[in-house]
């Protein structure tokens, strides 16, 4: 086990993936000789340059041609730059990567995973900042991850691609460059399933993607105030891991969500309604409360566009709050 | 100028009033201080006066409509002074401009109509905040559920007085430490749910404490001429034995003959006087308790009744009773006396609105003409319904039988 970045561990997974199977192969925008835009294939192309295929920029024909390629046996990754851009594949994404599965009674599948960079927090603008995870958690027959830790991505990347079905994976740019634990070799990490990456007694912070160490910050910081939080990384929206989740807010009888995405009809409202459908709700002794973006396009201006979604010290003021109002 | 009369406060608690009579019409001349009309409060019917001098332009509430108090129910202003702008007055201001003239005498009802239902409404929303239920988080009504726990007792510490988890947990605590200090954990021998039987029983007689208003009447009652009576018949008659209960029956279907009023029931909001004077005689059973009844009893004779009582009797002990044989009652009599008891209180059969207990009949010194003697006495007391039976009237009905039972020819002419 050593310590490695977010963009080491997914270079380690595809790598591996690469070499365990002859189906598996990525096409994206600059990933070859350029090594992507966040440098995740930097200095791969040599060793795997039929594994690196580099496409005109047409969102609409590297996920049509995705479909294609999975449709008929193999494994492709795709990388969308910005996952914005995939705005521009709904078709591919929606109506056929989701149903076709379905709609052939299984005779078809799609092991398909489109790799996404999210997120706001570099100063792209509007167009180049968004969180959409929830868009696509809508569509049923869409797999939707988003690994927070180093260890994570790896062994959930894996298991994307290992899995017969689309999945959409969603990275945020503000984890590439940071640091944890992974180890060296195989292992996947299971789509579905939720982790506890702290525990705790008082209140159950649900986080997603950039928002879990941002909670895990501020849960060492709510110390202070004598308030343990437990911390659970939601790690994947469909499917939904509400076991994990019912059982610590069971525990700990009080809930906030923490969201990257906009606040309306964002995933958060839909683990309040898990929430409240499930055992959990006679557990409940506060109302469950979501932090999330704000319902605007992510500003330009540095400033506007770190208020533009939660922060660390908006986690402890929103967690502080559930316990100081009385 | 014109002004508005509201419905008046006359007491502490009212809360409406009813419209009895309008002294006055839609056109009269009225002078402040006179009678304008007559109102019923849930105390008294008063004659409620004139606030205002003037014509009374525009009656508000008709003769019998409840009104709540300080809502409007007349207009009192000048001859030929435009009523309409009043009303709309009293409620929103500019909805009397856009009327059009043809229609103005429906669309003054309907904006009166608007504007007095805004006005409940308001009062209405007020109510439900009142009585709303206590705010109170999923857990903390849990764990008042769990322990039987009104949340009404319980203060919350939470935003807007919200009840939490702690809240009960502290006021399970407090209310746990007093008896635990002085009791024992309480040791039980067996436990029986209160269901069939036992379960109507408890229903019903809980079901009449609370909705009838009892009160009592005892009289003590010479016996000596019915027992003389009793004991000449049963000299008399082979076939068939008159007890006591025969000749109380008897005595109370002749005497409520005179108080139809005892022979009546409470159906909602109603007093129905029964036409058939049918008695119940409340009959102990091992695991409970139940009132055959004896139809007719007034136009019976006391051996007809006497075999009657003992086959419904029979049929009671042994459960054979049909529906028809324990219902339809109008007025029940209830007997201790073979478990020598002197006097108690019977609670009320409902519908049924009188009760007679009677207890045993035993030899008591008493003052007859200054002189001491010893006759046989009993006790009878009747409980009544207060909302349907005044004391003196359930005095005078007690007094009948007394009468009746002291010169037992009485019931057999």
């Amino acid at each position: 086990m050593s310590e490695k970045t977010y963009i080491d561990a997914l270079a380690e997974a595809l790598r591996e993936e690469f070499d365990r199977d002859e189906n598996v192969f990525m096409m994206g925008e600059d990933i070859g000789i350029y090594g992507g835009a966040f440098g995740v294939t930097k200095g791969m192309y040599p060793k795997y340059k039929d594994k690196l295929l580099d496409t005109p920029i047409s969102e609409a024909s590297i996920v049509g041609a995705g479909v294609g390629c999975a449709l008929v046996g193999m494994r492709p990754i795709v990388e969308i730059m910005f996952s914005d851009f995939m705005m521009d594949a709904m078709e591919w994404i929606v109506n056929q990567a989701a149903k076709l599965r379905y709609m052939t009674g299984g005779q078809l599948k799609v092991p398909m995973v489109i790799r996404a960079p999210m997120g706001c927090g570099t100063g792209a603008a509007a167009q180049h900042s968004q969180s959409l995870p929830a868009l696509f958690a809508h569509i049923p027959g869409l797999k939707v991850v988003m690994p927070a830790t180093p260890y994570d991505v790896k062994g959930m990347l894996k298991a994307a691609v290992r899995d017969d079905n689309p999945v959409i994976f969603f990275e945020h740019k503000l984890l590439y460059w940071t640091k944890g634990d992974v180890p060296e070799g195989d292992y996947t990490v299971p789509i579905g399933k939720a982790a506890v990456k702290r525990e705790g007694k008082d209140i159950t912070i649900i986080a997603g993607s950039i928002m879990v160490p941002r909670s895990m910050e501020a849960a060492e910081k709510l110390k202070e105030y004598g308030i343990d939080a437990e911390v659970i990384d939601i790690r994947s929206l469909v499917p939904m891991d509400v076991e994990t989740i019912v059982e610590s807010v069971s525990k700990t009888g009080k809930a906030i969500i923490v969201e990257d995405d906009n606040k309306n009809n964002g995933w958060g409202s839909e683990v309040v309604s898990k929430l409240i459908e499930s055992d959990a709700f006679d557990y409940l002794d506060e109302p469950i409360k979501r932090l999330a973006g704000k319902d605007i396009p992510i500003p330009y201006a540095p400033e506007l566009e770190r208020a533009a979604v939660p922060q660390i010290e908006d986690i402890i003021e929103g967690v502080k709050e559930i316990f100081d109002k009385r | 100028m014109a002004n508005v009369e509201l419905m008046p406060k006359l007491g502490m608690t009212m809360a409406e009033g009813v419209i009895l009579r309008w002294i006055k019409k839609e056109g009269d001349r009225v002078e402040q201080g006179e009678p304008l009309l007559e109102i019923q409060t849930d105390k008294v019917n008063i004659e409620e006066e004139s606030s205002y001098s003037g014509v009374l332009l525009k009656i508000l509430a008709p003769e019998g409509a409840t009104v709540p108090i300080n809502e409007p129910i007349a207009i009192i202003g000048e001859e030929g002074e435009d009523v309409e702008k009043i009303l709309s007055g009293i409620g929103k201001s500019s909805q009397s401009g856009q009327l059009e003239s043809e229609n103005r005498e429906t669309e003054k009802a309907e904006v009166k109509g608007a504007e007095l239902k805004g006005i409940k409404e308001s009062v209405r929303e007020e109510r439900h905040v009142q009585t709303d239920k206590p705010r109170a988080t999923p857990v903390a009504r849990k764990i008042a559920k769990e322990n039987k726990l009104d949340l009404k007792e319980v203060v919350g510490s939470g935003p807007k007085g919200r009840i939490q988890r702690a809240d009960v947990e502290k006021y399970l605590k407090e209310i746990e430490v007093k008896p635990a200090i002085t009791a024992k954990p309480e040791e039980i021998s067996g436990r029986v749910p209160l269901t069939g039987m036992r379960g109507i029983i408890a229903d019903k007689m809980q079901k009449s404490m609370n909705t009838a208003p009892h009160f009592y009447v005892t009289m003590e009652i010479d016996m000596s001429e019915v027992l003389t009576l009793r004991e000449r018949l049963n000299g008399k008659l082979k076939d068939v034995k008159i007890s006591l209960n025969t000749i109380l029956i008897k005595a109370s279907a002749t005497a409520i003959k005179g108080f139809p009023i005892v022979n009546a029931y409470v159906e909602e909001n109603s007093i129905v006087m029964k036409e058939g004077i049918n008695i119940g005689l409340a009959v102990a059973l091992e695991d409970g308790l139940i009132v055959p009844v004896v139809k007719d009893a007034d136009k019976k004779g006391l051996s007809e009744i006497a075999r009657e009582e003992r086959a419904l009797v029979e049929k009671a002990r042994n459960g054979k009773l049909m529906p028809d044989e324990y219902s339809g009652g109008s007025f029940t009599i209830s007997n201790l006396g073979m478990f020598d008891v002197t006097r108690f209180t019977a609670i009320i059969n409902q519908p049924e609105v009188a009760i007679l207990a009677v207890g045993m009949v035993r030899e008591v010194p008493v003052v007859v003409n200054g002189e001491i003697v010893i006759r046989p006495i009993m006790e009878a007391t009747l409980s009544s319904d207060h909302r349907v039976i005044d004391g003196a009237v359930a005095a005078r009905f007690l007094k009948r039988i007394k009468e009746i039972l002291e010169d037992p020819i009485q019931m057999i002419v």
